[in-house]
């Protein structure tokens, strides 16, 4: 066996066509879903009649189906849903859209547990700190529990990013001319479906490297003051068996403390 | 100053607090003793409004009501005016040992930068963290954290400050720094209320001494009276227990 490698140039550079498109459908979906998914949130953690019980029932809908139901669904079902409002232009859309609301939709369910769960990492004493200093619960909360929350958040919107990156290659099922189905498209003149998936690999290979760096930088600004001696650096390796560095909890936990604590009471 | 008057609280159906009443006077060095589980903590969380009480008056700092019905600004005028030091120090994560103290200044008490800078340098150099300003709350030892917590405190300028166990989740050779600088503010006047199992900084610093058992004040008097005379039979078993320990 060999490979095309002729054909896998060609394949680069078409496809290439593709990236924006692909970055187009993470970058809507991100910016939509980061406000929506803090709101839905705060609404949890809050518990805010009606619409608490509403946003759980969201999270666990979107996150107790398969990502390609969501699409299948909306992509049979919004068009002609739409049609009967607007008429036959509804089939004109352009796909990308509907693609826009199947990654949003379920970008805001991934980021709403991923806020809550780390607005839930902030101690409750850092709260009546505040309240003691005589500041009001709401500045409180944006100036010290937010600022806390959103490093904890980060890693974990990375995560969401990166598996939004690689499932909106899903898009080519709406029939966006995203990078995998500009490749696919290639790959079935002449069947060289290999050359072109390993392109397309190479493509999402390189989108998410970036991505990686990126939050990197920003986990590391928004860390700062969690930083002790040993200065953390991005892992440039891509392929490594090191551990990705973890953020060392602020307050760490001390088995002395705890048995001091004991003695005491 | 402060007077509490038949303070009530209970966690579901046990109750913690069994009507308390509390007095505490312009300069007085309160400390508060008692077996865990009596409801020291509770009290000092329930005067301060962290904790919502059940019954009971509060008449401090022109506050005079019900505890549980406190307004929003009754709340807040009294939280204006009280320092609080918690047992874990509580220091804001996310803000330099500087930025700790001048929080409150700033955002609360709206006391131009420049000037919260100068009072919360000068509550820093009160006890010994002037050199650590830039330090983050990680970067700090326990002893070194709960002195930022104290300055923090000072530097509002509260009418009474609390002080809950501030040195029980310090490693033993921690203890003695902020016992010092507790009793430096004793000294220069400051009006404390302190929980603490240190029975040389209650029976030595305190002008008195109030022991609590089970949700009620058994006995308080001078440190005197407490340590040397004390007429109650609970509280003798108490400091027996405590003092035979050490």
């Amino acid at each position: 066996m060999s490979l095309d490698t002729n054909f896998m140039a060609q394949v680069f550079k078409t496809a290439i066509a593709g990236v924006p498109v692909t970055l187009q459908i993470v970058l809507v979906a991100l910016i939509v879903s980061l406000p929506i998914g803090f709101i839905f949130a705060l609404v949890r953690i809050y518990r805010v009649k009606i619409l608490s019980p509403l946003v759980r029932l969201y999270v666990s809908f979107v996150r107790g189906t398969p990502l390609i139901a969501q699409i299948l669904i909306i992509y049979s079902a919004f068009p002609s849903f739409l049609a009967t409002i607007i008429g036959k232009s509804a089939f004109s859309i352009d796909p990308i859209n509907y693609a826009y609301i199947v990654f949003t939709l379920n970008s805001i369910a991934t980021l709403t547990e991923v806020f809550r769960s780390a607005l839930q990492t902030v101690d409750k004493g850092q709260l009546e700190a505040g309240l003691m200093v005589g500041m009001a619960p709401r500045q409180t909360f944006v100036r010290v529990i937010l600022p806390q929350a959103l490093v904890s958040a980060l890693p974990n919107i990375t995560n969401a990013t990166l598996y939004l990156i690689k499932n909106s290659s899903l898009a080519f099922i709406m029939s966006v001319k995203d990078i995998t189905a500009i490749a696919k498209t290639q790959a079935a003149f002449s069947y060289n479906f290999l050359e072109a998936y390993l392109v397309v690999w190479v493509y999402y290979l390189i989108i998410a490297y970036a991505a990686e760096l990126l939050f990197w930088f920003l986990e590391r600004y928004f860390s700062r003051f969690q930083r002790t001696t040993t200065a953390k650096s991005f892992n440039w390796h891509l392929f490594s068996f090191k551990q990705p560095t973890t953020t060392v909890a602020a307050v760490q936990y001390d088995p002395k403390k705890e048995l001091v604590n004991h003695a005491h009471n | 100053m402060l007077t509490i008057k038949n303070l009530t609280k209970s966690y579901g159906p046990q109750q913690i607090l069994k009507g308390i009443d509390f007095q505490v006077n312009q300069g007085d060095v309160i400390t508060l003793i008692g077996p865990s589980g009596s409801g020291k903590t509770t009290l000092l969380r329930t005067i301060t409004t962290l904790e919502k009480g059940d019954g009971g008056t509060i008449d401090f700092a022109g506050v005079q009501g019900e505890l549980a019905h406190l307004s929003k600004n009754d709340i807040r005028t009294i939280r204006q005016n009280v320092g609080f030091v918690f047992q874990n120090y509580n220091l804001f994560n996310n803000k330099t040992t500087l930025q700790n103290v001048t929080e409150g200044l700033v955002v609360a008490h709206k006391i131009p930068k420049a000037q919260a800078k100068t009072i919360a340098l000068a509550a820093l150099k009160k006890v010994g963290m002037a050199d650590y300003v830039a330090h983050y709350p990680s970067q700090l030892s326990g002893g070194q954290a709960q002195r930022v917590g104290i300055a923090r405190a000072i530097a509002l300028k509260p009418q009474v400050i609390f002080f809950d166990e501030p040195t029980s989740a310090l490693d033993p050779e921690l203890v003695g720094e902020v016992l010092k600088v507790m009793r430096q503010l004793a000294e220069e006047g400051a009006t404390m209320v302190v929980i603490t199992h240190q029975m040389n900084f209650a029976r030595n610093v305190a002008n008195k001494v109030v022991f609590m058992a089970d949700g009620q004040v058994v006995e308080a008097g001078s440190p005197a009276d407490i340590f040397d005379h004390p007429q109650v039979p609970r509280t003798q078993q108490f400091l027996a227990e405590i003092l035979s320990n050490v």
